[in-house]
């Protein structure tokens, strides 16, 4: 009888299967076997077996750089996103008002609208020398010369925090609207305050959506391209233009590849380590 | 411990008076029911006496301390929600220690209360369990003892039944009022089922559009109802429309001569009685109330029977016999022409 059902539901899903296998598994496949082979000028692959590039890519002090830079910028961006998301998205779950909550999500998710590169460009704008945000704090009298905000790391994990709070807040606020307003009561009526009450309630039992809210931007950021190239500028390397770099404008495929499973590699494992770390912490 | 007084208390939400101008004494040790229909103001009431809710108006005091503008986490009120809010990501013990974190007390002197209040409720063998793993019965045990851990000075319980089944409702109403007794602790909980008020508490605050209608024991309430409302909503009642024409006599709007106990003032009012205390006969008694009817239908109960009797004036009456009384006419049968007869000590009168 439970055969029987599960083999039914599993045929339903089978045409969707396939199509997911055909779309993301098919290509992640591609990438992994290119990676294990090595460039030809010509040819532009020449079709061997070989763990060359792996070891050319761990060894160069160049990619180590580039990779610990991703991996601190992306883990910068993540946190702070994360601070900043879960008191919004908070408030936005527990508006009693239902039109003002609906018009704070639009207005959340809207930026997502205007694309990538788009909110870069805006960005680029802002945080020039000659920039609004230098206008502003010269006009204030805050700062005596224009500083440099475009093409730093700062720069860089402000644009990403800008393109990830959405996700973020959009993500922990559907949680926290699971989470029923009567357990906070309960815990202000056994004496806690109401701070600590979102701390030894809500985080608690938000902590599956935090983590996952913490996955999808870690991952977002670690594989940033337009940020990095329009707000980092060329000084500033990442392992995402880095990819893009090997096999749009080197033309080494291969090797470009190799790049991009060490990034997908070593995502999954800190976020795979980070999430355990926070679920075994909290249950 | 203390008692809890509200003093002329208000909440009003725009234009509404969700309560209005309540004042109620609740004695030490006390267990009242909030009691009257779904949106009088019971929840915002016991709202107002956790803190949930800033009274518009008036104050509240636990004992002498005025706590009209402290915020609940200060309050020391132990709280028992409507579907628990038990946390799920914590064991039951867990659950009931949540209270004790906030304390000062040392992990021992926690642990001790905890098993305590466990033991109390009798589920200290489940202590290690998820609240999701227990009956509906055990998560309202757990709630009662999280709440009661923390040694509050009142416990509030909103419509704590009405979650459960029928039969277990029963069970739990006895258990939460013997509990409630050991403990000694000033309860208060609104329902707004009239007999499972008057089966646990002690007092019955009946509530009507966010008003104090009546405040009583259930036999004040049963047996001298201050309004038309309270009496027909504590159990069931006739009533005879007409005025008062003299000490203890009535008129109905047909013309006929009733009598009452008790006082009321002259002008138009209803005599009311209740359907045990009146009887169906073939002919009117010498003295008493008596009036002429035609039976409508017979509902036979076990215990009692249910008439429902047509008046002249094509007013439905009720009429509910005891068996085993001789009061329960085998050979009514609708259609039938009688008499029903009660006594005027078992009338009174409401405006
Ligand atoms: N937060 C609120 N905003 C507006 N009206 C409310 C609010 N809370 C309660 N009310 C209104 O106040 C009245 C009393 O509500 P409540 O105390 O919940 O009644 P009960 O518990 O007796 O059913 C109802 O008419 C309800 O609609
Ligand atoms: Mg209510």
């Amino acid at each position: 009888m439970r055969e029987g059902r599960n083999w039914g539901g599993a045929s339903l899903v089978l045409p969707a299967f396939v199509l997911v296998a055909a779309f993301l598994l098919a290509p992640l496949a591609l990438i992994l076997r290119y990676s294990f082979d090595l460039h030809d000028p010509i040819k532009l692959m020449k079709g061997v077996f070989s763990t060359q590039n792996y070891v050319q890519a761990v060894a160069d002090p160049f990619y180590q750089d580039v990779l610990l830079t991703t991996a601190n910028i992306a883990a910068l961006s993540t946190v702070i996103v994360m601070l900043l998301a879960f008191p919004v998205a908070y408030y936005i779950s527990r508006l009693e008002s239902q039109r003002l909550r609906g018009w704070l999500i639009i207005l959340t998710v809207l930026p997502l609208l205007l694309g990538n590169a788009v909110r870069s460009a805006a960005w680029m704008i802002v945080m020039g020398t000659k920039g609004v945000a230098n206008a502003l704090l010269l006009s204030v009298g805050l700062i005596e010369e224009p500083i440099k905000i475009l093409y730093t790391p700062t720069a860089v994990v402000i644009g990403l925090v800008s393109v990830l709070l959405p996700f973020a807040i959009i993500t922990l606020q559907s949680v926290m609207d699971s989470i029923p307003s009567s357990l906070e009561e309960a815990g202000q009526s056994l004496g806690h305050s109401p701070l600590r009450t979102v701390y030894g309630v809500v985080l608690p039992l938000a902590m599956p959506g935090v983590a996952a809210a913490a996955a999808i931007c870690f991952a977002l950021a670690m594989n940033a391209y337009a940020t990095p190239v329009l707000i980092g500028g060329p000084t500033m390397q990442m392992m995402g233009p880095v990819v893009y770099g090997q096999i749009a404008k080197a033309n080494n495929w291969p090797f470009g590849s190799t790049l991009a499973c060490i990034l997908m590699f070593v995502t999954l494992v800190l976020t795979i380590v980070s999430t355990r770390f926070l679920s075994r912490k909290y249950f | 411990m203390s008692g809890v007084t509200l003093s002329n208390i208000r909440k009003t939400y725009g234009e509404l008076a969700a309560v209005d101008d309540v004042s109620i004494e609740i004695r030490d040790g006390e267990l009242l029911a909030l009691l009257g229909p779904s949106g009088c103001g019971k929840t915002t009431t016991l709202r107002m006496i956790a803190g949930f809710v800033a009274p518009t108006a008036g104050t509240i005091r636990f004992g002498e301390r005025d706590v009209t503008s402290i915020p609940v986490h200060k309050r020391n009120v132990g709280m028992v929600f409507q579907g628990y809010a038990l946390f799920p990501h914590l064991t039951v013990a867990k659950n009931v220690e949540f209270g004790l974190r906030v304390r000062s007390w040392d992990k021992e002197r926690k642990a001790r209360r905890v098993a305590e209040m466990l033991r109390w409720v009798q589920l200290d063998a489940l202590a290690e369990r998820s609240p999701r793993a227990l009956s509906g019965g055990q998560q309202q045990r757990v709630a009662l003892a999280r709440a009661m851990a923390i040694e509050p000075d009142v416990l509030l319980l909103d419509e704590p039944f009405s979650a459960l089944d029928a039969k277990l409702r029963t069970q739990m109403r006895k258990e939460i009022r013997d509990l409630q007794q050991d403990a000694g602790i000033t309860s208060v909980f609104v329902t707004h089922d009239q007999a499972e008020a008057m089966a646990i508490a002690d007092r019955i605050g009946v509530m009507s559009h966010g008003k104090l209608e009546q405040l009583g024991s259930a036999e004040d309430l049963y047996k001298r109802p201050v309004s038309r409302f309270v009496a027909g909503f504590i159990g069931k009642c006739n009533f005879v429309e007409g005025r008062v024409v003299g000490a203890q006599r009535f008129e109905s709007a047909e013309g006929l001569a009733l009598q009452f106990g008790g006082e009321h003032a002259a002008g138009a009012a209803a005599l009311c009685f209740r359907p045990e205390h009146a009887v169906l006969e073939a002919g009117a008694p010498a003295s008493g109330n008596s009036l002429p009817v035609t039976v409508k239908s017979v509902t036979y109960l076990g215990p009692s029977t249910d008439f429902e009797v047509l008046s002249d004036s094509g007013q439905t009456l009720l009429v509910s016999a005891a068996s085993g009384t001789g009061h329960a006419p085998s050979s009514v049968a609708p259609g039938q022409k009688l008499r029903l007869n009660w006594r005027p000590e078992d009338s009174f009168v409401v405006a």
